[in-house]
């Protein structure tokens, strides 16, 4: 399991044993998600009724960018007013479910996709944008075009975590996505250095389509005078660049990017941390060997006591 | 084994085997007590000449022998971040277990990763010949592992950043 999935594998295994047809029972479970995401699925009022609720800290971020409508398009029919506490919800009623196993499987993946479906908002608009910008573009030479089109539309920023955010911002011919990831410990700084570089270099090495990955320190150009993204010049926060180019921003190719790219911060701290996980276990290995080394210095002059065929014992020293 | 780094165990073999010639001294100073003359410090004429050894700059070993103990303090080699980061972490993962190997102290000394201590009553309990060997396999090793363990986080690096990559292909 080196990639990480896009739906929530814990909401998928509830929902599709429930929607199996086993009899209907009471649920009350809370699900956690990456970045401090909440679901809460439950049963308020019958056993057949079954309402998934999230939520997500930066929902207002998202709301600004458009999440109501990307999610009134995925749930239309299910959307219920949100449970006090959350922020979005949605009431499937088993008794009203499709017919057919293959369209029920289709449900229970899209409400597992519940949140990656909430955080595409920002990145659906941007895709809009680019295609609207490119259209202008098309109009004049890089010269003459003006001010709004050659620079690209705002920065769009969503403060998933408390001192993390992503930045989308688009233009006439690329999609700019920046992570800002924050390390706390000296060692995960230098082992999120030695995995970035190697993201940067892995376009110039292997894969020559992959989207351009910058890194750097200090806030990107394109974040200056953006609220809230301020230069500590302690090297503690980067800014992790993604530059999506045209032949990633078809509309057919546009689903899988985005949930890709959503999984980027999950996915490089994930790594992160098994790299120390083995590196330690490694370690612990190394010190038994070291152990052993230094036990061999003990000489072992213990008494043996021995038998003879008649069954006396005697000892013999070392 | 590269070029330069058999005559620097070697020196350091012959060095500690001359200095592990310790004998039993109570202290001089304080009735009935019986301490690491090296540790103590309180009796300048049981000291040694301490001796260094040393590979490059980055690379050395300190001997501080005395009556009846010897200290042997090993700087080990960081090229960059990572092992600096790799090394700091694995002579903490030592001396931690300092319990278990006896000769290992608790705490380096300032300037150096990792010391050992060794008294009269180690020498007694074991081989000397044994516990010179075990630190310069301790020194050979620790080389090997530290890049080793480098390599390991570059490759992993590596692959994770192209799978992640290759989607978008």
């Amino acid at each position: 399991m080196l990639l990480l999935d896009y739906q929530n594998v814990l909401i998928q295994s509830v929902l599709t044993e429930r929607f199996s047809g086993a009899p209907p029972v009471s649920i009350d479970q809370t699900v956690s998600d990456f970045d401090g995401v909440i679901f809460h699925i439950s049963t308020p009022e019958t056993k057949t009724k079954i309402q998934v609720s999230i939520q997500i800290r930066c929902f207002q971020d998202l709301l600004r960018y458009g999440a109501k409508e990307v999610l009134n398009r995925e749930y239309g029919p299910y959307v219920v007013p949100p449970e006090p506490g959350f922020d979005f919800s949605i009431l499937v009623d088993l008794e009203n479910l499709p017919a057919e196993q293959e369209a029920r499987d289709e449900l229970v993946k899209k409400i597992s996709l519940l949140k990656r479906n909430a955080m595409a908002a920002p990145f659906e608009q941007a895709y809009q944008e680019h295609y609207h910008l490119k259209q202008e573009a098309a109009k004049f030479t890089t010269e003459e075009a003006p001010q709004g089109v050659r620079e690209g539309g705002e920065v769009k920023a969503i403060h998933y975590r408390e001192e993390e955010a992503i930045y989308v911002k688009a233009s006439h011919d690329r999609v700019t996505v920046i992570f800002s990831t924050i390390f706390r410990e000296e060692t995960d700084r230098v082992f999120g250095k030695v995995f970035i570089q190697e993201f940067v270099d892995a376009r110039r090495r292997a894969i020559q389509n992959a989207p351009q990955v910058l890194f750097r320190n200090d806030p990107p150009l394109e974040l200056q005078g953006v609220p809230g993204v301020k230069n500590t010049g302690t090297g503690e926060i980067g800014y992790v660049t993604f530059v999506l180019f045209p032949r990633h921003l078809t509309p057919q190719r546009m689903p899988d990017v985005i949930s890709h790219i959503q999984t980027f911060r999950d996915y490089f701290h994930y790594h992160i941390k098994a790299s120390k996980a083995y590196i330690h276990s490694r370690m612990r290995r190394r010190t038994a060997d070291f152990l052993q080394v230094l036990r061999r210095a003990r000489p072992d002059n213990e008494e043996k006591e021995r038998k003879t065929a008649s069954g006396r014992t005697f000892k013999v020293g070392a | 084994m590269s070029q330069s780094l058999r005559p620097y165990l070697q020196a350091v073999r012959s060095s500690l085997t001359a200095a592990l010639c310790l004998s039993n001294f109570a202290s001089q100073t304080a009735e009935r007590h019986n301490v690491p003359e090296v540790e103590a410090r309180t009796s300048p004429e049981v000291l040694l000449t301490p001796l260094t050894i040393a590979r490059n700059e980055n690379e050395r070993v300190l001997i501080e022998p005395s009556i009846n103990s010897i200290r042997i303090s090993i700087k080990i080699k960081q090229a960059d971040e990572i092992e600096h980061i790799l090394v700091h972490k694995f002579t903490r993962f030592l001396t931690q277990r300092a319990e278990s190997f006896f000769i290992l102290r608790r705490k380096p000394i300032k300037g150096y990763d990792i010391s050992f201590l060794i008294t009269n009553f180690h020498t007694e309990e074991m081989l000397k010949h044994k516990l010179v060997d075990f630190i310069i396999q301790f020194m050979e090793e620790v080389d090997k592992e530290i890049s080793e363990m480098k390599l390991f986080l570059n490759a992993r690096a590596r692959f994770v950043a192209e799978s992640f990559l290759t989607p978008f292909d």
